[in-house]
C-alpha cells in the first residue's frame, strides 16, 4: 500500500491506483472530459491536470499512477492555472450555442466551464467548423461542438464493437467520424450519446423536444429482454421523452441497448388504443365506454363457457407482462375452469415441458459470466437477443475466456466467437455429433472443429453451456434440449438458460404455463400449450399484450384460428392486428405507463412504477384483469392496490432460488416429423427490433425487411436481382433479397415479426423461391 | 493491388512485432504502399489494413495524421514547409506565401504541370536553422525568397539533386 496526500488529506491506496481514482476515494472532485471508468485511459483532454509536488509540470490525474509519498494539490494556483488554460483552449473552437444545444443543462463542458474557467478568453480569431456526419437515425451529430475526447471512439472499439468510428486528421484538423459515410450499426450505439461530454452526439428522436431540467425522472426496468436493464424513464407531462440507463453494476452497469433506449418512440403509434373498442354485428368498430365494453367482454366469455365449456377457452399472455399481471391472468383463466394458459408464443415444440426448470434461470449472476473461461452458446445470438448479457460475454472474452456458438447460421458477433454452424436443418445432428465426440473424447484425434470443441469442453473445468432463446423456437427443441443436457453431463459442465422475453422467468414462476401453477407446482390436468391452441378447436380466447399474427411462429394459422373463434377478447395497447379478429379490445397501459415487477434472467425481482399518466381511457393491465375476475364472480379478485397483488404473488410463488436445477427429468420424447431434407429450408427468427409490439412500432429503429441467401445458393436456385418470390405451403410473398455468406447452403433466411412474412410457413419448413421482377412499392420505399 | 516485392516488405515489417501487435507495422506498411503507388488511395489504405488484420479506420487515422502520407497524387517535387513555432517566428508564413505566389498554388495543391506540390507540415526538428522545408530526403534551411527562387529555377530546369 502507498501513502499519499491529496489536498492535505492522507490516504492509503494500492499500487497502480491513479491519482483520479485515489481522489475519487476521498471524495475530491477533479474535473475531466475524456476519462471514463469503463474505458481505456486516453488522457487527451488534459482537463484533469493536477499539481504534484516535485513534478515540474502539472500531471493528468487520470493517467498518472500514484507513488509512495506523493503530495497532490488539485486546487493550488498551479493546478488552477492549468485548468483555466485547458478550458480556454477547449473553448477556442467550441461554439457557444448552448441555448440551442440539446446537451445544455447536462453538459460537462458547460458545468466545468462555469466551475473552473477564467471568464475571459484571449481568443478573437475565427472558430473552426467541422462537417456533420450522418451516422444513422438514432444519433444526431453536431461535430463542430466536438472536443476530441475520443470517448465515442473508445466505446465503439472496446465495448460496442463499432469498428467504423475513428479520429482522422491532425491537430486542428482532427475530426471524429467514419472514413467513408457509414451509419454506425451497433445495438449499443446510443450509449455514445451518454458518453459524449458535449453536444456533438445527441439523441435524434429527442432532438429539440425538451430541456433536461424540465424532465421528470422515474426509475424503470427495461421490458425488451431478459437482462432486465435498469432505466431512467424521463418524461414531460404525459409524454415519455427519452429513456436512459440507470447505473446498476450488477445488471447493466451503465449501459442500455438501442432497443431499450428508443422503443418508447413506438408508444404513440397510430394504432395505439386509448378507448375500449367494440365490434358490432356488421364488423364495424366503435369506441364505447368501459362499462359497455366490460359488459360485452363478460357476456362474450360467459357465452363461450356456457356453449362450449371452459375447455374451449384459452388465454395467451405476453412474456413482457409484469408478475402481477401474469399472476392475475392465470388466476382468471383457471378460475373460469380453463387449463389453457401460456405465454410461450415463440415456441412450437412442447414435448420437453415436464423437464423444464422452475424458471429459465441463468443460474449465476451476470457479473459471474465475465469470469467464465469457456462458454458454449446453444442457438443463442445474444448480441441481438440479450444485448447487455452479450456485453458480459464480450468481457469474458476480453478476460481471456472463449465463447463458442452452435447455431443454424453464422452470426455477426461483436467479439471473437468460434462458430459451429449446422448444415441446413441438421441442427440436431450437430448436437448429437458433439455429444458423440464428448463420449469418446480420448479416442479420436480427427482434425475437426467439433472434435476440438469436445476436447476443449472435456478439458475445461466446469464449462458453461447457455441455452439460447432461439433453441426454444426450433421445431425439435425438445430433442435439442435433451442433447444439451447430455452434452453438459458428458463435459462435466453447468447449464444456464437465456430467457426468451423480459419476464419469461416471471411467467414460469407465476404459473403462466399450462402444466404448472404459481410457484411451479405441477398441475394434475395440464392444459394445451400456446402452439397447440391454434390446432385445437378453441372457441374463446383472452389475449393479453400479444399479437399472435407476428408473435407466433405460425402467424397465419394463429390469425385464422382467432378469426374462426366465437369470441376473442384482446387486452392490448395496439389495435392493428386485434381489429382483424377480436370482438372486444380493452386498452391497456404500455411501457412506462404501468407499475409492477419483473424477474430477470438471473432471478432478480425488480419493480418499476408508472412514469406517465395513462393515455385516454387506457387502464393498467392488472386492474383490467381484476375487474374481469370480479365481474365473473371469481373469488380472490378483491384487490384494491397493486401492492396487494404483489403480496399475493410473493405468497403464491414463495422463495425461489437463483441457482436451480436446469432440468427436471426428461420424459420419453415422441418422435416428431424430421426436418424435410433436400428442399430449400426457411430459416428465421425475430430480429432485434421486431420482437415485441412496442419495438415493432418504434420508427427510428425500423429496419427494412429483407430475405437473405448465400450467393451460391441464389445462383443454384436461379435467383438474380434484388428481389425474390418465396412460396410455402401456407402462402407466398415477394421480398427484397440480400446475398449473405452467413446463411448456410440450402436455406433462405426470412425474419419473423413482420406482418408481411406472417403468412409464410414457420422456420425449418420447406419453401421454394422464384425470381421476382419488381419489389412491391411499399417495401421499395424503405 | 500491391506488387509481390511490396507485400514481402510488408510481411518483413510485420514479422518484427508480436502476433497480436500488427498495428505496430502499420506506419511502415503504409510507407511501402505509398512508395510503390505514389500516393494512398482509399482502397489502398483499406487493403493495407486488411493485410495487417486491422479495422480500416485505424489505418485511416494514421494515414490522415502524418503529412508524409499523401492521400492524393502529388507533384514530382513535394515542398514540405514547416509551419511550426520556431519556423513561424522566423517567417515561415512569408515563405509559404512566396511559394504560393511563385508556383500559383495554395498549400495542399499541385501545379498543373505536375512538377510541384506545396504543403505546410509540422515541426521537422531543424529549428536552429528556421525557416526550413523538406524536399525529397533533404532539408533546406534558413530559407529566403531569393534562395527559394534559385531552387525553383533549378528544379524547373530538370535538376533532381540541388543544394
Amino acid at each position: 500500500m502507498l501513502h499519499i496526500e491529496i489536498d492535505g488529506q492522507q490516504v492509503e491506496v494500492a499500487a497502480g491506483t491513479t491519482i483520479m481514482e485515489a481522489a475519487e476515494s476521498l471524495g475530491i472532485y477533479i474535473p475531466f472530459f475524456c476519462y471514463h471508468p469503463k474505458l481505456s485511459v486516453a488522457a487527451n483532454c488534459r482537463m484533469c491536470l493536477v499539481d504534484v509536488e516535485k513534478a515540474p509540470k502539472p500531471l493528468p490525474a487520470c493517467a498518472t499512477p500514484v507513488s509512495d509519498g506523493m503530495k497532490i494539490a488539485t486546487a493550488s494556483r498551479k493546478a488552477k492555472m492549468a485548468q483555466q488554460g485547458v478550458l480556454e483552449f477547449l473553448l477556442i473552437n467550441h461554439p457557444l450555442d448552448c441555448p440551442i444545444c440539446d446537451q445544455g443543462g447536462e453538459c460537462p463542458l458547460q458545468d466545468i466551464t462555469m466551475g473552473f474557467a477564467n471568464p475571459h478568453s484571449h481568443y478573437n480569431e475565427e472558430k473552426r467548423v467541422v462537417e456533420d456526419k450522418d451516422i444513422g437515425p438514432l444519433i444526431a451529430t453536431e461535430m463542430t461542438r466536438c472536443i476530441q475526447c475520443t470517448r465515442c471512439v473508445r466505446f465503439g472499439q472496446e465495448i460496442g464493437g463499432i469498428k467504423e468510428l475513428g479520429a482522422t486528421g491532425r491537430g486542428e484538423h482532427m475530426a471524429i467520424g467514419t472514413y467513408v459515410a457509414k451509419a454506425v450499426k451497433s445495438e449499443l450505439s446510443g450509449n455514445m450519446i451518454d458518453l459524449c461530454p458535449v453536444g456533438a452526439l445527441t439523441s435524434k428522436p429527442f432532438r429539440y423536444k425538451a430541456r433536461s431540467w424540465e424532465l421528470k425522472h422515474t426509475p424503470g426496468i427495461c421490458p425488451h429482454c431478459s437482462t432486465g436493464c435498469n432505466t431512467d424513464v424521463q418524461s414531460l407531462g404525459k409524454e415519455v421523452l427519452r429513456v436512459l440507463p440507470r447505473n446498476n453494476e450488477a445488471v447493466n452497469e451503465q449501459w442500455i441497448c438501442d432497443k431499450g433506449r428508443y422503443a418508447y418512440t413506438g408508444l404513440n403509434a397510430p394504432d395505439r388504443v386509448t378507448k375500449p373498442l367494440l365490434r358490432d354485428a356488421q364488423g364495424k368498430w366503435t369506441e364505447v365506454s368501459w362499462a359497455e365494453a366490460l359488459d360485452a367482454a363478460l357476456a362474450g366469455l360467459e357465452k363461450v363457457l356456457a356453449r362450449h365449456g371452459a375447455d374451449k377457452l384459452a388465454g395467451l399472455i405476453s412474456g413482457q407482462s409484469s408478475n402481477e399481471e401474469l399472476f392475475l391472468f392465470q388466476a382468471l383463466l383457471r378460475g373460469l375452469g380453463s387449463p389453457h394458459v401460456d405465454h410461450r408464443l415463440h415456441q412450437q415444440d412442447f414435448r420437453a415441458d415436464a423437464a423444464m426448470p422452475l424458471y429459465p434461470a441463468l443460474n449465476m449472476s451476470l457479473e459471474e459470466l465475465e469470469r467464465e473461461p469457456l462458454i458454449v452458446l446453444c442457438h443463442g445470438f445474444t448480441r441481438h437477443q440479450q444485448p447487455l448479457t452479450n456485453h458480459r460475454l464480450h468481457k469474458a472474452v476480453l478476460n481471456g475466456g472463449k465463447v463458442v456458438s452452435i447455431d443454424s447460421m453464422r452470426q455477426d458477433f461483436n467479439f471473437p466467437v468460434t462458430q459451429m454452424v449446422a448444415e441446413a436443418g441438421e441442427d440436431l445432428a450437430l448436437y448429437q455429433q458433439l455429444a458423440g465426440h464428448l463420449a469418446h473424447v480420448h479416442e479420436e484425434k480427427q482434425n475437426d472443429a467439433l472434435v476440438h470443441l469436445a476436447q476443449e469442453m472435456a478439458a475445461a473445468d466446469n464449462p458453461l453451456i447457455l441455452i439460447g432463446s432461439a433453441l426454444l423456437h426450433h421445431p425439435q427443441a425438445a430433442d435439442l434440449l435433451a442433447q444439451v443436457e447430455s452434452i453438459a453431463e458428458l463435459a462435466g459442465g453447468r447449464i444456464g438458460w437465456l430467457a426468451d422475453e423480459s419476464n419469461s422467468a416471471g411467467a414460469w414462476l407465476s404459473g403462466c404455463v399450462p402444466q404448472r401453477a404459481p410457484g411451479g407446482h405441477l398441475l394434475a390436468e395440464p392444459g394445451l400449450p400456446a402452439g397447440a391452441c391454434w390446432n385445437a378447436d378453441m372457441q374463446g380466447f383472452i389475449l393479453f399484450g400479444v399479437e399472435p399474427g407476428v408473435d407466433s411462429l405460425a402467424g397465419a394459422q394463429a390469425v385464422q384460428r382467432l378469426r374462426d373463434a366465437e369470441f376473442v377478447l384482446s387486452i392490448s395497447q395496439f389495435g392493428n392486428e386485434a381489429r382483424q379478429y377480436a370482438d372486444v379490445i380493452l386498452p391497456m397501459a404500455a411501457f412506462a405507463e404501468g407499475s409492477g415487477s419483473y424477474v430477470n434472467n438471473e432471478g432478480r425481482c425488480q419493480s418499476f412504477r408508472a412514469a406517465v399518466k395513462l393515455p385516454g381511457e387506457a387502464r393498467p393491465g392488472w386492474k383490467i384483469l381484476r375487474v374481469l375476475g370480479d365481474g365473473l364472480k371469481l373469488p380472490d379478485f378483491q384487490y384494491n392496490e397493486l401492492s396487494e397483488v404483489s403480496a399475493a404473488w410473493h405468497h403464491a410463488v414463495g422463495d425461489y432460488g437463483m441457482d436451480i436445477p436446469p432440468f427436471h427429468a426428461f420424459p420419453v420424447l415422441e418422435a416428431v416429423q424430421p426436418i424435410a431434407a433436400g428442399e430449400l429450408l426457411r430459416l428465421g427468427d425475430w430480429p432485434i427490433y421486431q420482437g415485441d409490439p412496442l419495438v415493432r412500432r418504434a420508427r427510428p429503429l425500423s429496419t427494412p425487411l429483407v430475405a437473405r441467401m448465400h450467393p451460391d445458393q441464389a445462383r443454384q436456385s436461379g435467383i438474380q436481382g434484388e428481389a425474390v418470390e418465396v412460396s410455402s405451403a401456407s402462402g407466398k410473398v415477394t421480398l427484397a433479397l440480400e446475398l449473405d455468406t452467413h446463411i448456410p447452403l440450402g436455406c433462405i433466411w426470412i425474419p419473423l415479426g413482420y406482418p408481411e412474412t406472417s403468412g409464410l410457413a414457420a422456420p425449418y419448413l420447406p419453401c421454394s423461391v422464384a425470381m421476382a421482377a419488381l419489389l412491391p412499392e411499399t417495401q421499395r420505399a424503405s | 493491388m500491391l506488387s509481390e516485392k511490396s507485400l514481402k516488405a510488408i510481411a518483413f515489417e510485420r514479422s518484427k512485432y508480436p502476433p497480436e501487435e500488427s498495428r505496430s507495422a502499420l506506419l511502415a506498411a503504409l510507407r511501402i504502399a505509398q512508395e510503390e503507388q505514389g500516393y494512398l488511395r482509399d482502397e489502398l489504405i483499406e487493403y493495407v489494413a486488411e493485410i495487417l488484420g486491422l479495422p480500416a479506420i485505424q489505418a485511416f487515422e494514421v494515414a490522415t495524421f502524418y503529412t508524409m502520407y499523401d492521400l492524393k497524387p502529388v507533384g514530382r517535387h513535394k515542398l514540405c514547409v514547416c509551419g511550426s513555432v520556431s519556423c513561424f517566428l522566423n517567417g515561415s508564413d512569408n515563405i509559404i506565401r512566396h511559394l504560393s505566389k511563385t508556383l500559383g498554388i495554395s498549400p495542399g495543391e499541385t501545379t498543373a504541370d505536375g512538377l510541384f506540390t506545396l504543403q505546410e507540415v509540422e515541426c521537422l526538428g531543424a529549428c536552429k536553422d528556421a525557416p526550413m522545408m523538406q524536399l525529397g530526403d533533404r532539408y533546406y534551411e534558413n530559407l529566403t525568397p531569393e534562395s527559394l527562387d534559385a531552387l525553383i529555377a533549378q528544379l524547373r530546369g530538370g535538376s533532381e539533386d540541388v543544394r
